[in-house]
C-alpha cells in the first residue's frame, strides 16, 4: 500500500486526463438517474394527501438543498488539503465548487420558495431553514467575490481557503442561532405537521434523484476543474502538446 | 407500485392544481444543469483557443 | 517610548490629520437614522418598537464604511510589511491594531447611538440594553471586519468587499443582540443572552486575530 494514489492528485496532467473519462461516466450516469428519478417522482409516485401535487417539487428541492450544504463542507475539505499538502488541485476544486455550490443554493432557494406558495400560501417565510439557506448563499457569494477580486491565483486560493475555513467553523453557530431566532419570533405555526412515513414509491425516486444530483454535481465540478486546470497550466509542456494536437 | 398516477397526459401536464408551480421548477432545474454544462464546455474551449493563439504567436515571433 | 505606545500615538496623529475618517461614519449613521421616520412614518409608537433594530442595522452599515481603513492604508504605505520584521509576534500587533481601531473608529459610533435612540423615541431601558449589546458585540464584529480587510489586501480595488464577505458571519451576533433587545422590551432577564454574546465576542477576539495575521502574512508574502 503506497502513497501513489494520493500523490497522483498532485499532477494536473494525470488529473486532466483521468477527469475527462470520469466526467463522461458521471454525466451519463447522472442523466439516467435523474431522468428515472424525476419521471418516477412526477408521474408514478402517488399524490400526497395533504399537499397534493405540489409536493412533487421535493424531488428537485431536497436533493439540491442537501447538495448545497454538502458542497460547502467539500470546499472546507479542499481548503484543508490546500493548506496541509499545498495541493494546487484542491484550490482548483474549491474554485469550481464555489460556483456550483452557489448555483445549487440559489436553485434550492427558488424551488423552496415556489413550493412554499401552495403549501404556506406565500413565497417566502422567514423560516429557519430558508433563512440559513439564504445566508449560505451569501457565504458562497463571498468566496466567489473574493476570488474574483484578487489577481494572483495562488494568493486568491489561499485567501479563499481561509475564508472557507472560517465560514465552516461558523456555519453551525449560524444555523443554531437562526433556529433559536425562529423560535423566538414564531412558535412554529408555519411548520408542516409531522408527516407519516413515506411509502416506498415516494422515497425511492427521492433517493434516486439525490444520488443523481450528487453525481451531476460531480460531473459539473470535474468539467469546470478541467477547464481551470488547462487555463492555469497553459505554460506547461503537456498542455502545449495537447493543444497543438487538438 | 409503478402506476401512472394521472388519467391522461393532459392531466399530467396540468398536474391540477399545482402544475404552475411544479413544471417551472423542473424547467429551471434543467436550465441550471444544462447552463452549467454549457458554461463549462465554453470555458474549456476558450482555454484551448487562448493557448493555441499564444502558441501561434510564439511561432511567428521566434524563427 | 515603547513600540506599543508609538503605534497608539501614530494612530492618534493619523486621526488628527484626517478627522473625516471618524466623522464620516457618524454622519452616515445619523443620516440613515433620520431617514427612517421619513421613509416610514413619524409615529413614535412604531419607531420606539423598531428603533433599536434600526440603530443596530445602521451601526453595521457604518462599520462597513469604517473597515476599509483597517489595514488598507497601512498596507499601501508599507507599515504592514515592517510588522513582519519587528521583534513582536504579528498576532500581538494585529490585536493592538484591532483594539485601536475599536477605540478610535467604533467607540465614537457607539457613543452617538443614545442621540439616535432619543430621536427614534427608543425607551430608556431598551436604549441602555442597546448600548450594552453594542459594547459587547462590536469587538467580535471588529475582528471579523479586520479579517475581511486582511483577506482583501491582495485586491487592488477591494472597496467594501471585505465586509460583504464577512457580513454573513455577523448573523449570530445580530440575532443574539436582537434577542437581548426583545427581552429588554418585555422587561425580562437579559443577562443570560448578554453572557452568551460576551462569550462569542471573547472567543472571536481570541481566535480571529490569529487568522487575520495568517491572512496578512499570506498577502505580504505573496505580493513580492
Amino acid at each position: 500500500m503506497g502513497w501513489r494514489w494520493f500523490h497522483q492528485w498532485g499532477s494536473p496532467r494525470w488529473f486532466y486526463e483521468r477527469a475527462g473519462r470520469w466526467q463522461l461516466v458521471c454525466g451519463w450516469l447522472a442523466l439516467t438517474l435523474l431522468i428515472t428519478g424525476s419521471f418516477w417522482g412526477l408521474a408514478l409516485a402517488p399524490v400526497d394527501y395533504q399537499q397534493g401535487n405540489s409536493y412533487r417539487i421535493i424531488y428537485l428541492h431536497v436533493p439540491v438543498a442537501f447538495l448545497a450544504q454538502a458542497l460547502y463542507t467539500a470546499m472546507a475539505v479542499c481548503a484543508v488539503v490546500l493548506f496541509v499538502w499545498k495541493m494546487k488541485l484542491a484550490d482548483v476544486a474549491m474554485q469550481s465548487i464555489a460556483v456550483m455550490g452557489f448555483a445549487f443554493t440559489a436553485l434550492s432557494l427558488v424551488s423552496g420558495a415556489v413550493w412554499g406558495k401552495p403549501t404556506w400560501g406565500t413565497y417566502w417565510v422567514w423560516d429557519a431553514r430558508l433563512t440559513s439557506m439564504l445566508i449560505l448563499a451569501f457565504l458562497y457569494l463571498g468566496v466567489i467575490g473574493l476570488r474574483a477580486a484578487i489577481q494572483d491565483p495562488d494568493q486568491a486560493g489561499k485567501a479563499c481557503g481561509i475564508l472557507v475555513l472560517v465560514g465552516v467553523v461558523n456555519l453551525p453557530i449560524i444555523k443554531y442561532s437562526v433556529e433559536w431566532w425562529n423560535t423566538l419570533h414564531q412558535p412554529a405555526s408555519l411548520k408542516l405537521t409531522e408527516k407519516p412515513a413515506m411509502p416506498a414509491s415516494m422515497w425511492i425516486p427521492l433517493l434516486i434523484n439525490i444520488l443523481g444530483y450528487y453525481i451531476a454535481a460531480g460531473y459539473l465540478i470535474l468539467g469546470s476543474m478541467r477547464a481551470i486546470v488547462l487555463e492555469r497550466e497553459r505554460r506547461s509542456a503537456w498542455v502545449r502538446e495537447l493543444v497543438s494536437h487538438a | 407500485m409503478l402506476e401512472f398516477q394521472f388519467a391522461s397526459l393532459t392531466e399530467f401536464f396540468e398536474m391540477a392544481p399545482h402544475g404552475v408551480y411544479v413544471w417551472p421548477i423542473y424547467g429551471l432545474g434543467l436550465l441550471v444543469l444544462s447552463g452549467l454544462t454549457f458554461a463549462n464546455a465554453r470555458q474549456h474551449r476558450r482555454a484551448v483557443r487562448m493557448i493555441q493563439r499564444n502558441l501561434e504567436r510564439e511561432e511567428t515571433h521566434e524563427p | 517610548m515603547s513600540l506599543e505606545r508609538r503605534m497608539f500615538t501614530r494612530e492618534l496623529k493619523l486621526i488628527a490629520a484626517r478627522p473625516g475618517d471618524i466623522l464620516k461614519p457618524i454622519w452616515f449613521l445619523m443620516l440613515v437614522i433620520s431617514m427612517v421616520p421619513l421613509a416610514l412614518a413619524p409615529d413614535s409608537d412604531l419607531l420606539s418598537e423598531i428603533g433599536s433594530a434600526m440603530i443596530w442595522v445602521a451601526t453595521l452599515l457604518a462599520l462597513l464604511l469604517n473597515a476599509e481603513h483597517l489595514f488598507q492604508s497601512d498596507f499601501s504605505d508599507g507599515v504592514l510589511e515592517q510588522w513582519l520584521f519587528l521583534d513582536r509576534p504579528l498576532v500581538w500587533l494585529v490585536g493592538l491594531k484591532l483594539i485601536t481601531h475599536w477605540l478610535f473608529h467604533v467607540l465614537p459610533l457607539i457613543l452617538i447611538t443614545p442621540i439616535a435612540g432619543i430621536i427614534l423615541s427608543v425607551p430608556t431601558d431598551v436604549l441602555l440594553a442597546l448600548l450594552v449589546t453594542l459594547v459587547i458585540a462590536t469587538p467580535a464584529l471588529t475582528c471579523f471586519s479586520g479579517l475581511g480587510a486582511a483577506l482583501t489586501l491582495g485586491s487592488s480595488r477591494s472597496g467594501i468587499l471585505g465586509v460583504l464577505v464577512m457580513m454573513p458571519l455577523f448573523v449570530p451576533v445580530v440575532i443574539l443582540a436582537a434577542g437581548v433587545l426583545i427581552r429588554a422590551m418585555d422587561g425580562s432577564d437579559t443577562l443570560p443572552l448578554l453572557a452568551l454574546l460576551g462569550a462569542f465576542s471573547v472567543v472571536a477576539a481570541t481566535f480571529v486575530p490569529i487568522v487575520v495575521s495568517a491572512a496578512i502574512r499570506l498577502n505580504i508574502g505573496g505580493s513580492n
